[in-house]
């Protein structure tokens, strides 16, 4: 039983990182319907912006902080800006190709930059120390982590049902063209999407550094991510996070109980067989598409 | 482009006695290819080779059928691992186990394209990936496949002929890539082809016409597994060892962007794509090598960047070969080739 | 038409001459420059074994400083091969054919060298030191492959008769990476083991893909090890240490070779990898050793770029590649492969910076023909990320 509840547990703190690069895609998603591949690299290059003017500057992590959010709601912004926007006849697959491209880019770019060996962000709360509920341990950082991830969620749900900017949102994920016939300004809101979306993903990035960072440290939260929100529809916020805690405690319940040899894909199984049962995912309403 | 009078025209396979020349030329100079070059540049148009079919296959799903797979190298890998296995515990002949090993992958496409019928962007990127992982993490784990430790190809033999070297290898892939590449250019000109590309442009409306979308769905699935199939089993054989991690998501992100950056829904840019990347992918490491724009990418390491992570710069080049493909030029290296030939034909006005 | 005729026969007398000539001189060998080739991954997930071949380069650099071998420069070139081995065939033939290489030295990962290694053994091409402890090299020995790197195998049951004889522990878990470097270590721990009538208590195999290493560690708490023997990569190793501090299981860790780069690991365990014992192949980055100091000073100040570290890693370069260099100054000025070879085999008790080095004449059935060390040496590391030397080099005996 302690076991058992141990995973759970152990479950919802790695479902946390994937919830929040899950939300990150989910965002992009809903306005510009492009699955972001670039979503983790993104969050790479944050990351060790953060190390550079931590360790190379010896900025204040209270400065560093913020200045790295900044430049990563610029980074996510010029982005849509300056690639994005610029695809002639955008197709579903041609803008998964240029995320990737992207993400091969700000790869190469990070890799160049700071070589291929691994690091740690120096951070004050540490991954390894944790705290008990009688036998059963979390760490303070996954702690952490999990009150981050409800924070954003709550406040991003608060931001898109009650707020302007979050209605016109809504607004333009639902009908580009109506939206822009009703005065939004749509460019600009995507604009703002990907800015907002790049800061999640950032956080995300750098709740994972303080473990370990190396060029290829995003490539398993991103697609465990992007499982995540595929699994909860894609388009539907509560579901990508709902499926993001699934997902983590499948994952620890199956090394756990079954096999911990095939743990690191068992996700990807689930998924295929989810998908077979309902094709648009767990929580999003079956869209039906007019010719 | 041109006017086509006749349904013969479209069918036929050359349509002017010019292409006919080219295309003797073209076979004469890749029969007499390896006798003037060294054998790296055979073991180089051997890789090449190998990419086209799976890259021809990949365009057959992708850019006709407009699915969308990032698992590719999972069909890959069955191709490698069926071709050996077959060879070396059922003792088939080389070429009836590629056969076989090709159709074990196209059964394998067939059951991907079962769920791929309800599935459609990053619902069916996310499941066609998650093949591709978890293919090899299945590989890995029986001894049957050599778990981690990899297997060894066997020696090559097709009746008397021992292949051993690459330009025997060669002679082998050359006209294999030719067969399967005639054998695509005409299914895309059949009735199977044109339904592929009416369930690309709308699959609703297609259905409504007649076509029975589980079938021609499955079918693109299978024969795009069935000739990466192919280029896996040949690829063990370059190669000569293979083993799962060699099968990565990366590799298949590589077909895809070389069916992409060649041309969707076109052969020639296919086969233009898969020369073009996997060149690029093998040389791109002698960037720094270059004259002048070695010297700078140094300077320029030295001063902003490191010096230790400069090879890295081969992702970037690739990142803005696709990404500027995709910007300017969606039709990629075929769209370019369309617009040169207009351009010239209509000169000068 | 005499004289033109004459013109004729005196330049196929020429080439006749000059054909002998061209023949006698061994491949990538000229008066004045050996050339030697080498790959290693500065790209993709194994970019971080990519200083092993920068560490070779400065070495060979150091070495043309000091005047060459027999007047000679050692010209390296060195390719990235991302890990992948198509592309390592690639930059293979294209050197070999291209440029000519006489030999190949070290060469990151067993996928990467099985894909060349039937090549190179075919053409009589001499390689030294593929950088991969794996068993692969020398089953069967090959002439012209000649291997340096400790076996994994044997680290493995150094590390646990250490531990079972030396400390006392009992319990023994091992966590292993899913694949031949990690089943090496797994089955060398549970040959010792068995020799010692115990059994392991836990076998955890760990994904490369895994990031999350909870499971990992419950499993290693439930089994109430003593002694964990990680044999994982060093982002692997460093979570399960971490993990495990995080959920108050604490035993005694002990690690590959792969791990033991003190300074690296204590920066990115934060500190968490005070206590744990590793076998190493190499001296440790801070030994006092006379002749490590000079590598130091002479190759890495002098040749390696700014951004580089003193590591294991790096020195590992120059490691894999001392027995090379020894072996071709004693060929004297007259510098062929088969006397390469005979000079490799004639090697014995060699130490340069990492253990001991002796091969033997070419015998099929002896693997340990090929297999250059068969010594260890056991090291702990202290608070500062200094070692302890447990036990000095010793010799890895059944």
């Amino acid at each position: 039983m302690l076991d058992f509840l141990q995973m759970i547990l152990s479950g919802i703190a790695v479902g946390s990182s994937y919830a929040l690069m899950g939300m990150a895609m989910v965002l992009i998603y809903k306005t510009s319907e492009v699955p972001n591949f670039a979503q983790g690299e993104m969050g790479l290059l944050c990351a060790y912006f953060t190390y550079m003017l931590l360790d190379g500057f010896g900025v204040a992590l209270e400065i560093a902080i913020p200045l790295t959010l900044a430049v990563a709601f610029a980074l996510g912004a010029v982005l849509e800006f300056a690639v994005l926007r610029r695809a002639k006849n955008p197709s579903v697959l041609s803008m998964i190709v240029i995320t990737i491209g992207m993400e091969m880019v700000l790869l190469g770019l990070v890799s160049w930059k700071f070589g291929a060996d691994q690091k740690t962000l120096p951070f004050p709360i540490s991954p390894y120390d944790s705290v008990a509920l009688g036998d059963i341990y979390i760490s303070s950082l996954e702690l952490l982590t999990l009150g981050i991830a409800l924070m954003l969620m709550i406040g991003l749900f608060i931001f898109l049902r009650t707020t302007r900017l979050g209605m016109a949102m809504k607004a333009t994920q639902q009908n580009f063209n109506a939206a822009k016939l009703m005065g939004i300004r749509t460019h600009r809101i995507m604009m703002l999407t990907w800015g907002i979306s790049a800061v999640v993903g950032c956080i995300a990035a750098l709740l994972i550094a303080p473990t370990i960072m190396h060029p290829y440290m995003m490539w398993d939260p991103l697609l465990k991510g992007f499982a995540a929100a595929v699994m909860g529809g894609m388009t539907s916020l509560p579901g990508a996070i709902a499926a993001a805690y699934l997902l983590g405690i499948i994952e620890n319940l199956f090394g756990g109980y079954v096999s911990i040899e095939f743990k690191a894909v068992v996700a990807f199984a689930i998924i295929v067989l989810i998908l077979c049962v309902k094709p648009s995912g767990l929580f999003a309403r079956h869209y039906v598409k007019k010719v | 482009m041109d006017l086509k009078q006749h349904y013969y025209e479209d069918v036929s396979l050359f349509s002017s006695a010019t292409i006919v020349f080219w295309f003797t030329a073209l076979a004469l100079f890749l029969a007499l290819f390896p006798l003037v070059v060294k054998n790296y540049y055979i073991y180089l148009a051997n890789y090449i080779a190998i990419n086209i079919i799976i890259v021809l296959g990949l365009n057959l799903l992708v850019g006709f059928t407009g699915q969308i797979s990032l698992g590719h190298a999972g069909f890959v890998a069955i191709g490698a691992y069926g071709t050996i296995i077959l060879m070396t515990k059922v003792h088939l002949p080389f070429l009836p186990a590629l056969l076989a090993a090709a159709l074990i992958a196209a059964l394998f496409g067939f059951l991907l394209g079962l769920p791929a019928l309800r599935l459609e962007g990053p619902y069916l990127s996310i499941a066609t990936l998650g093949f591709g992982l978890t293919i090899t993490q299945i590989i890995g784990r029986m001894d049957l496949f050599g778990g981690r430790e990899g297997l060894h190809a066997p020696a090559l033999t097709i009746g008397a002929w021992h292949l051993d070297t690459d330009v025997d290898f060669y002679y082998l892939l050359i006209p294999l890539t030719g067969l399967l590449t005639l054998a695509a250019r005409n299914l895309t000109r059949t009735q199977v082809g044109r339904a592929f590309i009416a369930i690309r442009d709308a699959d609703i409306a297609a259905e409504t016409m007649g076509v029975n979308l589980l079938y021609y769905k499955t079918l693109a699935f299978s024969v795009s597994a069935f000739y990466a199939g192919i280029g896996g089993g040949m690829y063990a054989f370059v190669l000569r060892f293979v083993e799962p991690e060699i099968f990565t998501l990366m590799m298949s992100i590589m077909f895809l962007a070389m069916v992409v950056v060649g041309g969707l829904g076109s052969i020639m840019g296919a086969i233009a794509g898969a020369t073009l990347l996997s060149w690029l992918d093998l040389q791109l490491r002698n960037i720094l090598d270059i004259p002048y724009l070695g010297d700078w990418l140094t300077a320029l390491s030295q001063s902003y960047f490191s010096i230790t992570g400069v090879s890295n710069i081969q992702f970037i080049v690739f990142g803005m070969i696709m990404i500027l493909i995709m910007l300017f030029e969606p039709l990629g290296i075929y769209g370019i080739w369309l617009r040169t030939k207009i351009y010239w034909r209509t000169w000068p006005f | 038409m005499r004289e033109k005729f004459s013109g004729i026969w005196r330049i196929v007398a020429v080439v006749c001459l000059l054909i002998p000539a061209a023949v006698l001189a061994e491949e990538g060998v000229t008066d004045s420059e050996i050339h030697i080739g080498q790959w290693g991954p500065q790209t993709g997930p194994a970019a971080a074994w990519g200083s092993v071949a920068r560490g070779t380069d400065a070495y060979f650099k150091m070495i043309n400083a000091q005047g060459g071998i027999h007047g000679r420069k050692l010209i390296h070139h060195m390719f990235d091969d991302g890990y992948n081995p198509a592309k390592t065939k690639a930059g293979v033939k294209e050197l070999q054919e291209g440029t000519g290489m006489f030999a190949w030295v070290s060469g990151v990962g067993t996928s990467p060298g099985m894909a060349v290694k039937e090549y190179l053994m075919e053409r009589k091409i001499p390689w030294v030191g593929p950088s991969a402890g794996s068993l692969q090299w020398i089953t069967p020995p090959q002439k012209y492959l000649f291997a340096v790197y400790p076996l994994y195998a044997m680290e493995a049951r150094t590390l646990v008769r250490h531990a079972v004889k030396q400390m006392g522990l009992q319990r023994v878990a091992v966590a292993y990476q899913n694949d031949e470097y990690g089943k090496n270590g797994l089955r060398g721990a549970q040959e010792e083991l068995q020799k010692h009538g115990l059994a392991l208590v836990a076998e955890v195999p760990v994904e490369v893909k895994d990031t999350d290493m909870k499971p990992h560690v419950m499993k290693l708490r439930k089994s109430n090890a003593d002694m964990v023997l990680l044999w994982t990569s060093v982002s692997h190793a460093v979570r399960i240490v971490g993990v495990s501090k995080a959920m108050k299981f604490a035993p005694q860790f002990m690690s590959t070779s792969t791990c033991s780069d003190f300074p690296l690991m204590m920066h990115i365990s934060k500190g968490l990898w005070e206590g744990v014992i590793c076998a190493t192949f190499g001296e440790l980055p801070d030994s006092q050793k006379a002749l490590l100091q000079t590598y130091r000073k002479d190759a890495y100040e002098a040749f390696a770029a700014k951004d580089e570290r003193w590591g294991l890693f790096f020195y590992a370069g120059i490691i894999f590649a001392e027995p090379l260099v020894e072996a071709i100054k004693r060929c004297g000025p007259e510098l062929t492969r088969e006397k390469l070879v005979q000079e490799l085999e004639g090697l014995q008790d060699f130490r340069g910076i990492g253990p001991t080095v002796s091969y033997k004449p070419f015998d099929i059935n002896d693997p340990m023909s090929r297999q250059g060390t068969q010594e260890t040496m056991l090291v702990q590391c202290l608070a500062d990320g200094k070692a302890k030397n447990l036990t000095g080099w010793i010799v890895m005996s059944e």
